[in-house]
């Protein structure tokens, strides 16, 4: 193996890993018959709940599970390509981190995010309706922001749901239970934004990865004109096409996930490395889904099969926390600012050329 | 399953080799000892630079120091041609042999080869082409045709090599040819490598214009050309796995995203400087070209420890040959093929949009890449 002169290595606790494999496996073998309308399995929650999984980025004082980003994304990949309907990222890595920046207590029951307008309304809440409490990032004033957790018992909850048939509600906030948060500094909404990000790209590329598996296994089995249709070249290319997309957000993913754990979510390169995943896993995401339901055929589009129990999910999600237009823009921005002498540095580094020399 | 090994982050060591690199390519630029473009790996012939890179110890660099090598790892070796490319600089006299020769000299070739070309190779002072294409064999590799007889001490080699690049200018290439009948039932057999002076009188070498009227390419005849047993490459029939288990090293590093991309770094400074309009395009291509490192290094990790990597270097190859194609094509369209007050992002660009047909079609075509890909997801 290369010495660490040469590389570093990131990569998630392989105990961990094979745990996630397993409980996520089995609920996928397990798990009840499939339904337009996605509902939160309690039954899961309380699962991984006793298995820590549901706060294992948290400190262990305050009730986590101690683990990384690196445990954290794959959690996310993995209950992603069992299509389980459980808010990790919301409780976990966004609502659980803003309840700690801000110094409120976490109780241990079902949390999930928003950030409210200035009328105290959040649209396309995810899990809204399921939560025992929401955690609020809310602008007060421009610059102004604070963290409020509050009870589902002064929430006024419209159900709604996104593309995947997910609760993804309307929530409308007292203005004074969001003015009575706790003041957090500007670069708070800043984190909140990559995390939800890379956590929405984590969720993405665990579908697209089950995907390719699906239909792996459809291009074996189903057989037409005397063979399996996986024979036949012209499905071998379009397979290899969504292998290759899928590969490729991968690796978009884990380097960002390597980049915020090792340089911390306040540094460019991982503004950038965010970025480049975002934009990679949202441009996959139209090759795999079209590519997929392709070999699938008929049978994928219907409410019985796997297949759509990935492909919402993925379409519904690349849009979350910026859409994928939003980042190639950003990434144009950043392009554009280091122009010809100074982009070799951004792609490398993730860095203007006067901050990765700093 | 995963394709694509993990990568990793590069290390210490290899970013002050960067920096080192970039130093190097900055003072050459300002010595005017080259213009940046695209393709150079094709197209900037230039011993003068290749020499200068040998004086830095960045050639020969995976070849042990006994045969006057840098003994250097494949990842150093990245980071080198990473940088080289990057910059447009021309490197083509000395790619072949940097990246496919030497270690092929090095794993077939025996104690006398090895004497007698490497240290030649890393001084750039000997230069190589490979012969593998013909006119009735592209894609389909064991169909050649190229006919080597035994004669006493050796073989003669009779039969026509195409797009051979740089023949014109290059001392040897390796050839493979028949040298046992074809039998239908095992056509992968009976095929050998061979090293092949193409100073020789009977090698007669004609240019292959290419659509813009530039001469990289080459027919390359042998009438019968002599090869001592002793230019033999490896094993006598075993030419096709000696071909084929090297296409690992051919296929997936930096020269397979960054064909284009001094082209893509002038469309920047164009958006920057407002010549051309905002478009999210370009942050996307920034976005693939910047995952497409990741993922090329990951293969040059597992050829660092001898891991298998024939899938994910034909998945690498499929992807970054799309995506610097793609560049140029993006570039075309948003500037009406190029800017009336930009020299260089007119002439990188006319460039790339004619040389971009062959990025997908050198070294494996891409239909032939899918398959392979397909076979490592078990479907073939």
């Amino acid at each position: 193996m290369a010495p660490p002169e040469l590389v570093t290595r990131s990569a998630a606790d392989p105990d961990v890993v094979a745990l996630l494999t397993d409980v996520f496996g089995r609920y996928r073998e397990e798990r009840p018959s499939r339904a337009a309308a996605v509902n939160l399995d309690r039954d899961l929650w309380r699962r991984l709940d006793d298995l820590g999984l549901t706060r294992l980025t948290a400190p262990e004082s305050s009730g986590g599970s101690g683990a990384s980003w690196l445990e954290a994304a794959a959690l996310l990949s993995i209950a992603a390509g069992a299509a389980a309907p459980v808010p990790l990222a919301e409780h976990d890595v966004l609502g659980a981190w803003l309840l700690d920046v801000a110094g409120l207590p976490h109780d241990g029951a079902l949390r999930t995010v928003c950030r409210p307008d200035a009328e105290g309304v959040a649209a396309g809440v995810p899990w809204g309706r399921c939560a025992a409490a929401v955690v609020a990032l809310w602008q007060e004033e421009p610059g102004r922001w604070r963290v409020a957790d509050v009870p589902a018992t002064r929430l006024a909850v419209e159900d709604r749901c996104n593309v995947a048939g997910e609760p993804c509600d309307t929530v409308r906030f007292d203005r004074a239970d969001l003015a009575a948060g706790v003041a957090v500094p500007p670069a708070v909404a800043e984190e909140f934004h990559l995390r939800g990000a890379l956590a929405r790209t984590a969720q993405v590329v665990g579908g697209l990865e089950r995907a390719v598996e699906v239909v792996l296994a459809h291009a074996g089995e189903r057989t037409q004109f005397g063979r399996p249709i996986g024979r036949f070249q012209a499905v071998q290319h379009l397979v290899a096409d969504v292998a290759a997309e899928t590969a490729l957000a991968r690796a978009a993913t884990d380097a960002a996930v390597a980049r915020a754990v090792v340089s911390g979510w306040a540094d460019p390169a991982t503004l950038f490395a965010v970025g480049v995943a975002k934009s990679c896993v949202g441009h996959a995401s139209s090759v795999v889904v079209r590519g997929a339901h392709q070999v699938v055929g008929a049978i994928g589009t219907t409410l019985e099969h796997e297949l759509h129990t990935l492909t919402r999910p993925i379409l519904a999600r690349r849009g979350e926390f910026g859409s994928v237009r939003e980042w190639d823009e950003t990434l144009t921005r950043l392009a554009a600012s280091a122009g010809r002498d100074g982009l070799w540095t951004l792609v490398t580094t993730g860095r203007a050329a006067e901050e990765a020399s700093a | 399953m995963s394709l694509v090994p993990a990568a990793g982050a590069e290390g210490p060591a290899l970013t002050a080799l960067r920096a080192e690199v970039r130093r190097f390519l900055a003072d050459q630029l300002d010595a005017g000892a080259f213009v940046p473009h695209v393709d150079t790996w094709l197209t900037g012939w230039d011993v003068a630079f290749t020499r200068a890179l040998a004086d830095r110890g960045w050639l020969g660099m995976v070849i042990p120091k006994e045969y006057g090598g840098q003994g250097r790892t494949f990842l150093e070796r990245f980071v080198v041609t990473e940088e080289l490319l990057a910059a447009g600089a021309p490197v083509a006299a000395h790619w072949i042999a940097e990246r496919q020769i030497g270690p092929s000299l090095l794993k077939y070739g025996t104690e006398e080869q090895k004497h007698a070309f490497l240290p030649g190779i890393s001084r750039g002072e000997i230069f190589f082409g490979i012969g593998m294409s013909e006119p009735d064999s592209g894609s389909d590799l064991a169909s050649v045709r190229t006919r080597a007889e035994r004669v006493d001490g050796g073989w003669r080699l009779t039969g026509t090599k195409v797009w051979t690049s740089g023949a014109h200018h290059a001392d040897a290439f390796f050839a493979l040819a028949r040298s046992a009948p074809l039998d239908p039932a095992r056509r992968h057999d009976g095929l050998s490598q061979f090293i092949v002076d193409l100073h020789a009188p009977e090698v007669h070498i004609r240019p292959i214009v290419s659509m813009g009227g530039d001469h990289h390419f080459n027919e390359v005849h042998l009438d019968g050309v002599f090869i001592p047993d002793d230019r033999v490459l490896g094993t006598v029939g075993d030419g096709w796995r000696q071909v084929t288990s090297e296409l690992g090293y051919e296929r997936s590093g930096p020269e397979r995203f960054l064909s284009t991309y001094r082209l893509l770094a002038a469309a920047a400074s164009a958006m920057g400087e407002g010549r051309l309009p905002h478009d999210a395009g370009l942050g996307r291509h920034v976005a693939r070209l910047a995952v497409l490192r990741h993922m090329s290094f990951a293969v040059s990790m597992a050829l660092e420890e001898h891991a298998e990597a024939d899938t994910a270097a034909a998945l690498v190859k499929v992807l970054g040959t799309i995506g610097e194609g793609d560049i140029a094509d993006y570039v075309d369209t948003l500037t009406g093929g190029g800017l009336p007050d930009d020299e260089e992002l007119t002439r990188l660009l006319r460039a790339a949009v004619l040389q971009r047909p062959g990025f997908t079609l050198r070294g494996g075509t891409n239909e032939v890449l899918r398959g392979v890909v397909a076979r490592g997801l078990g479907l073939r």
